[in-house]
């Protein structure tokens, strides 16, 4: 389905007359994105995309225009129309969160530029213009075939991960967190009777795990697994093996379950606690998304539910 | 010039003999030639590596038993892990601890970060003596 994107993009597909009906809707600019205000400094906008639902051809086609020649070339670089489609998912989803935010007064994706910082880790760089101070805004995105997401803050670094809740290892799961995870991980695992609850509980920490990672920014083996324990018992905290670097209770985790098929961890920087050390919930809008065709406030209904960490939906 | 040092250099080639298997003892070293030294000292100090199109098959069988994937991928030996075969960081993590028990020995993990290809891999292993 999508081989035919390395053709529409070059001469539009809506001139093309066999794409004419199925372009209508898009053959004129596409449909402004709703503009959304920029999350307060204690909350988190969560945006996720259903790639399954995603099934127009003309539409991926637009997203593919919205992207950079670089990132064009990226999408085409994974094999297969279905991992083209989910990383052409993943870069409309944060163009076109980021540009709801109308940062500046801009509202179009495609101006949006990009860096990494010293690790590799993906930033927004803002137009350097006089007057214009760039927002502290901070994301991180994670996929996986069927589902793609986006966390937003202002000021918190955050990290988030996203896995379907049936994932299978290959190998067994008390030898692989032997191999990579800490020895209060494999207990907590171990503990477990159920082998089927024993694989959701693995798949939970692997998620809150990267979300911590990621959160860090400083890639992987600066944070090797086997470094830090996710103590999941009454809330979410992470203790590290050396502490002196990290102050382990700097960073917040959200665990939610979406769609009742998908685990979501989400990694925090602690803002403000509640007075005497008391660390305030996580304020959480969740949206799903298919970009200028619908969005949909799903916080606080069935999609999404909190099954750790202290979280209010909004 | 070039055509000279041609001719120099085949006069001056050096007869290879092959490794004896059992040096006689009391010859020694002095026994041996000098490549025969060489090889030697450096299989000593190095130990053995494997075979790279060897590695390559033994790698390639171990993505394959572990992709969840449809038949359609194909496991190439240029394959990348992410961009051709859809692997995340948990199948990444998966395939790294498989190699680990195929080839016997462990895979440090900020080695391990840097696999994320079939080729990668192979050539992580092959240059490393403990690997079986």
């Amino acid at each position: 389905m999508l081989s035919f994107l390395r053709r529409s993009y070059l001469n539009f597909s809506f001139m093309n007359p066999q794409y004419c009906c199925l372009s209508r809707n898009f053959s004129a600019a596409l449909p402004p994105l709703l503009p959304v205000q920029l999350p307060s400094r204690m909350e988190t906008h969560l945006w996720y995309v259903v790639p399954d639902e995603v099934k127009s051809a003309p539409l991926l086609s637009k997203y593919m225009e919205l992207l950079p020649q670089s990132e064009r070339d990226h999408v085409l670089g994974f094999r297969g129309d279905q991992l083209q489609k989910s990383a052409l998912l993943a870069r409309t989803l944060v163009r076109t969160t980021i540009a709801r935010y109308q940062v500046d007064g801009h509202l179009d994706p495609r101006s949006l530029r990009f860096k990494r910082n010293i690790h590799g880790k993906p930033e927004v760089e803002w137009e350097t213009k006089d007057g214009f101070c760039p927002p502290p805004l901070q994301f991180n995105i994670s996929h996986t075939s069927s589902l793609v997401a986006c966390g937003v803050t202002i000021n918190s670094l955050i990290g988030i991960d996203v896995e379907e809740k049936r994932r299978r290892t290959k190998n067994n799961i008390l030898a692989f967190a032997k191999r990579y995870f800490t020895a209060h991980e494999v207990e907590h695992l171990n503990a477990i009777p159920d082998s089927e609850l024993q694989q959701q509980e693995f798949i939970k920490l692997w998620t809150l795990k990267e979300a911590y990672v990621k959160a860090l920014g400083k890639g992987f083996s600066s944070s090797p697994f086997n470094t830090f324990t996710i103590r999941a018992s009454s809330g979410i905290a992470v203790e590290t093996l050396d502490s002196p670097q990290n102050l382990t209770n700097n960073w917040q985790f959200a665990l939610l379950e979406l769609m009742g098929s998908h685990y979501v961890a989400i990694c925090l920087e602690r803002q403000e606690t509640g007075g005497a050390g008391k660390t305030l919930p996580i304020k959480l809008t969740a949206r799903k998304t298919i970009p200028f065709v619908e969005d949909e406030l799903v916080s606080g209904t069935n999609a999404v539910v909190t099954i750790g960490g202290s979280v209010t939906q909004f | 010039m070039a055509g000279a040092r041609g001719i120099l250099l085949k006069h001056l080639r050096v007869k290879v003999q092959a490794f004896p298997q059992n040096p006689k003892p009391n010859n020694g070293l002095f026994g041996l030639s000098f490549n025969a030294i060489l090889r030697q000292f450096s299989e000593a100090v190095r130990g053995s590596f494997l075979d790279k199109s060897e590695v390559t098959d033994r790698v390639v069988n171990c993505v394959k038993n572990l992709q969840k994937v449809e038949a359609s991928k194909q496991v190439t030996t240029n394959a990348h892990f992410q961009s051709d075969l859809g692997l995340d960081s948990l199948d990444t993590v998966e395939i790294v601890m498989a190699l680990e028990e195929e080839f016997g020995f462990e895979i440090p993990d900020n080695e391990a970060d840097k696999i994320n290809s079939i080729s990668l891999a192979v050539d992580f292993i092959a240059s490393h003596p403990q690997a079986k």
